[in-house]
């Protein structure tokens, strides 16, 4: 198993209403599966990322990830395990702009305090497999919205995650680039990452293994 | 990963260019202001540092008191010195006996030059640890020998060889260089010793000083004493304090205290109040000490508020690094990061604006520092400096960036919350309080400097000059060269007198006279003056009468001031007598045949003091008067008396000075705090609008689709511009009414030290109010009118 969803509740407060933002979220996820959250907007889809990706806090519930009770790790071991173990796809790519692409790759592994030597070997490599070496240089906005998510994609790979969280990858891409990053996914699955992705498009939600549907914070 | 830092720093720099020259334009100023300051407190601190035994030396000083006033002075009598060889030897290491520091005519061949320098006793060069240059290091052994610094061995010989020359000495002894020694530096207590001649010569030179001997009243005379390496100044202090009591029944009533006065307090802590020890220059070492500190905290807050302000543009920036993998103390290093590259850049700015302003600094300071490029002590302080001023500057905005939660900045809903801008808004409410309070600061130093300049000298200062007249040659040739000046036509009238003008250069005590109070310890300053006195220097005779050639009693007449009337509590004391009370040798009574305007020969910040001024029957005196032709210009008179002069004692160098320079040099101090407080009012005001500037530039930016709104929804160019300068300006009259009570209890604590005082009037605060709003509106509506006038549809097409 990989991670474990229990009885997660997360609210707001609200002109003294509790407004609830996700509400008794049950679920299991093995390693090496591909999830699609769907929903309407507003319905959580991205408040569940974020929860998964430990970008944000839950108020009620367990959460089990690799054998370690999130909910009650401290703040630094929780960014280590994140930082271990999960990427970040977002639809508006979110790439440094004064940062190359090269540099941009660089990024997490800078975090991880890995090794000069190793880091460029591990930066070659991801461009090599992305067929990106020829961008290295340039800085993000001189490359179409296709070729940032790659870049995206790309640097939310290179520490090996054991999870990818994408959300709404292809939002911003025409049917084309979405084919593309989507076969790249597809193909990531196989090799054994796990990912959760979520889309507005049931075409992009046939890649997956598995859908959930969320509505009003409720899974249906 | 610092690499990484720094690159994105550099890239964040060249991105925004004008936040970037506000930025480090503001630090660079602010960093030349401290560092410019440093260096000043650092040369003041080292006074006298060039003395290795520095910490040994001292001067004694003594404290006695009249009608319970405790004066403290150095001037100390000569039986001292024995009392102290032979009762308290092993207290010290050496005791030197010196003369005070006194200009002298020093002629060989045909060169003759006018140099301070002092008598002294034989270990004086070995105290002071001379460098010697040429010659004998113990250089005062002979009766007959002279040591010259390198500087005034250059002026007399050129490239001859000194050694062994001979000097004539005031054109009446003749005087064998020993040794040269190297020049002692500017800042330093004996900078003025040009030459030294062994004491021994100095005691048998005039009648008085021979006479002094076993005189224990007749405090004319300096000692400096290194003492013992196993004692310490308090210890000797506490066994010879009682010494001169001890010996003298009949000046007990004084109760004269001896203490050492340690060498390192003689510059900074010089000033004594009723026998206490009370600051000194140290005060204003202090105060620009602090001033420094406002200032370079006023470019860092400029550089928080600047950063902070931006934080939404960098929001996106810390939510992404967050999202991978980002700690928050990475973020904050990065940040950190960028502040120390800034501050580096703008380091080396200041180090260039220091390097370009001291030549001028130096000037309006009166001082000689040079930037201390060999100083290893100077390159790490300065990379403390460095490293201060980046966690001051940049702790804040780290810690404030480095909190955004990425998942609302990456939502793109991120808004600064509402309360986001308070801390802002202290900081610059911080600025201008300090600002303000500067400005009032300066504006009441400037009032006070003018209110004593103002102050009626009782005398007329313009087209008067001394000539200084202390050589023997001088003596008895009074009436005579009074007749040839006259007849030159190039002067209406002059005098003689024992002290100069500005100056008063002997007190007396032991006079009686009658319904003097019982127990009464009377004290005076005393002149000794040609009866054309008054006449040549404008003074008012209010009572009675001036001298007059006319009446042969006059040699035993006095004049007396204003003052003294007072402080006699006699209403009309004209043709009363002052009768010495030494009943063994009494002199003559002295007939009080007028009474003169007070004139300000001391400080123009305090009352005059009760004087006499008594004719000069020796024809001894230390200064011609002289009051020019007015018919004719200044130059013109002058070189005509020089000519009369020189005819007349060839062997002296012609020296004059005009009274009202002499006069204007009681204020150069205060001049100077003055002078150098405007400059530093003006750098912290220019700092502060500098981030006003960018502020206001940032909030325009922020608000460019409100203003477009609101221009479509009709508002007019002076309805956004007040919009967007009112919130300013509250905050700039909020600093007021902080500024203005600080600024006055400062001030008007400051001003009690000066008796005479100017009134604090609250138009001054009105005026620093009405520049601080004036300063910041200007500032603030070049951006304002900016923003307000650009079109709306560009603004709004942009979202």
């Amino acid at each position: 198993m990989l991670l474990q969803l229990k009885n997660i509740f997360k609210w707001v407060n609200s002109g003294g209403q509790r407004v609830f933002l996700l509400k008794d979220i049950n679920l299991d996820i093995e390693e090496g599966e591909f999830i699609s959250v769907m929903g309407p907007s507003g319905s959580g889809k991205s408040t569940l990322l974020n929860v998964i990706g430990m970008l944000d806090n839950f108020d009620e519930g367990e959460y089990q990830f690799l054998d370690e009770s999130v909910h009650a790790l401290k703040e630094k071991k929780r960014a280590n395990l994140y930082k271990e173990y999960i990427g970040f796809v977002f639809q508006s790519y979110h790439l440094l702009d004064d940062l190359t692409v090269k540099e941009n790759l660089e990024m997490p592994l800078l975090y991880k305090k890995v090794k000069g030597s190793e880091r460029k070997a591990m930066v070659a490599d991801m461009l090599d497999r992305f067929n990106i070496v020829g961008k290295k240089d340039l800085f993000p906005s001189q490359l179409s919205g296709g070729q940032q998510q790659l870049v995206g994609v790309a640097r939310a790979l290179i520490s090996n995650p054991k999870l990818i969280l994408a959300d709404e990858p292809t939002g911003n891409l025409n049917s084309q680039q979405s084919e593309e990053i989507m076969d790249l996914f597809k193909q990531l699955n196989e090799e054994g990452v796990t990912i959760i992705q979520v889309t507005h498009s049931e075409q992009n939600a046939a890649y997956g293994s598995r859908i959930i549907n969320l509505l009003d914070g409720r899974m249906i | 990963m610092l690499r990484n830092y720094i690159k994105i720093a550099w890239r964040n720099l060249i991105k925004n260019k004008a936040y970037t020259i506000i930025n480090i334009g503001g630090l660079a100023l602010g960093m030349a202001v401290t560092l410019i300051i440093g260096l000043w407190m650092q040369d003041e601190l080292s006074y006298d540092n060039y003395f290795t035994n520095k910490d040994k030396i001292a001067q004694i000083y003594q404290s006695q008191t009249f009608n319970g006033q405790t004066g403290t002075g150095p001037a100390i009598p000569r039986p001292l010195e024995m009392a102290l060889r032979e009762g308290y030897d092993d207290n010290f290491k050496h005791i030197v006996m010196t003369s005070w520091n006194n200009d002298q005519y020093l002629k060989y061949k045909e060169t003759s030059i006018s140099r301070p320098g002092y008598y002294t006793q034989q270990e004086t060069p070995q105290m002071l640890g001379l460098n010697i240059l040429k010659g004998e290091k113990d250089g005062l052994r002979e009766i007959n020998s002279i040591m010259l610094s390198k500087s005034t061995a250059d002026a007399l010989f050129g490239s001859e060889d000194p050694i062994g020359k001979i000097v004539k000495v005031n054109s009446q002894y003749d005087m064998m260089v020993s040794g040269v020694y190297e020049d002692l530096p500017f800042n330093n207590s004996f900078k003025d010793a040009k030459f030294f001649m062994p004491w021994e010569k100095y005691i048998t030179i005039q009648e008085w000083i021979i006479n002094a001997a076993d005189n224990w009243g007749n405090n004319s005379f300096q000692m400096f004493v290194q003492i013992a390496d196993n004692t310490s100044m308090d210890k000797v202090t506490a066994t010879i304090k009682d010494v001169k009591k001890d010996l003298n029944e009949d000046l007990v009533e004084f109760n004269p205290q001896l203490f050492l006065f340690p060498m390192k307090d003689w510059y900074l802590r010089g000033s004594f109040e009723n026998g206490k020890q009370q600051g000194g220059r140290i005060k204003y070492v202090w105060l620009f000490g602090i001033i420094g500190a406002f200032v370079l905290l006023l470019a860092c807050i400029n550089f928080m508020n600047l950063s902070t302000a931006r934080s939404e543009k960098r929001a996106k920036e810390v939510g992404i690094r967050k999202s991978i993998g980002s700690q928050r103390g990475q973020l904050i290093n990065q940040f950190l990061s960028e502040s120390f590259l800034v501050v580096l850049f703008a380091y080396l700015i200041g180090v260039l604006i220091v390097l370009l302003s001291l030549d001028g600094f130096n000037e309006l300071s009166r001082k000689e520092i040079e930037f201390p490029w060999g100083s290893p002590v100077f390159w790490i302080v300065s990379v403390f400096f460095i490293l201060f001023t980046a966690l001051l500057a940049g702790s804040y905005p780290a810690l404030y960036l480095s909190s955004f939660r990425p998942v609302e900045v990456l939502k793109g809903t991120f808004k600064a919350g509402k309360y986001s801008g308070t801390p802002r808004k202290i900081l610059v409410v911080l600025q201008f309080t300090v600002s303000v309070a500067f400005i009032i600061g300066t504006v009441i130093v400037m009032q006070q400097i003018n209110y004593a300049k103002n102050r009626p000298v009782g005398y007329d200062k313009e087209g008067l000059i001394q000539v200084p007249t202390m050589s023997q040659d001088f003596s008895g040739k009074y009436e005579l060269m009074r007749a040839e000046f006259l007849a030159s036509n190039a002067i209406v009238e002059m005098s003689s007198s024992s002290s100069p003008t500005t100056s008063i250069w002997s007190n007396r005590s032991g006079w009686d006279w009658d319904g003097k109070p019982e127990g009464f310890q009377e004290d005076f300053a005393w002149t000794a003056v040609s009866p054309e006195y008054a006449k040549s220097l404008n003074l008012k005779i209010i009572q009675g009468r001036d001298f007059s050639r006319e009446f042969a009693s006059d040699s035993n007449a006095v004049l007396i001031n204003a003052t003294a009337v007072k402080y006699m509590g006699i209403p009309n004391p004209v043709g009363m007598f002052f009768k010495d009370s030494d009943e063994e040798d009494p002199s003559s009574p002295l007939k009080i045949i007028g009474v003169v305007e007070d004139m300000i020969a001391q400080s123009p910040y305090e009352p005059v003091k009760q004087g006499m001024y008594a004719f000069d029957k020796y024809d001894n005196a230390s200064y011609y008067n002289m009051r020019l032709n007015p018919k004719q210009s200044a130059s013109q008179s002058i070189a005509v008396i020089e000519r009369v002069f020189k005819e007349h004692f060839p062997n002296i160098p012609f020296q004059y000075d005009f009274v009202d320079e002499e006069y204007g040099a009681k204020f150069r101090s205060e001049v100077r705090v003055g002078r150098l407080s405007a400059i530093f009012t003006g750098l912290a005001i220019l700092i502060s609008c500098l981030g006003l500037f960018g502020l206001t530039s940032f909030v325009a930016e922020q608000r460019t689709k409100e203003i477009g709104v609101r221009k479509v929804l009709g508002a007019s160019v002076f309805n956004v511009w007040n919009m967007l300068s009112k919130d300013f300006l509250k905050l700039v009259i909020l600093s007021c009414f902080i500024a203005v009570p600080i600024a006055y209890y400062v001030m008007n604590g400051w001003l009690q030290e000066y008796p005479y005082r100017v009134i604090v009037e609250w138009w001054i605060f009105g005026l620093a109010m009405v520049g601080a709003m004036l300063v910041t509106v200007l500032t603030v509506s070049f951006q304002a009118i900016r923003a307000a006038k650009a079109n709306p549809v560009d603004s709004l097409r942009t979202e």
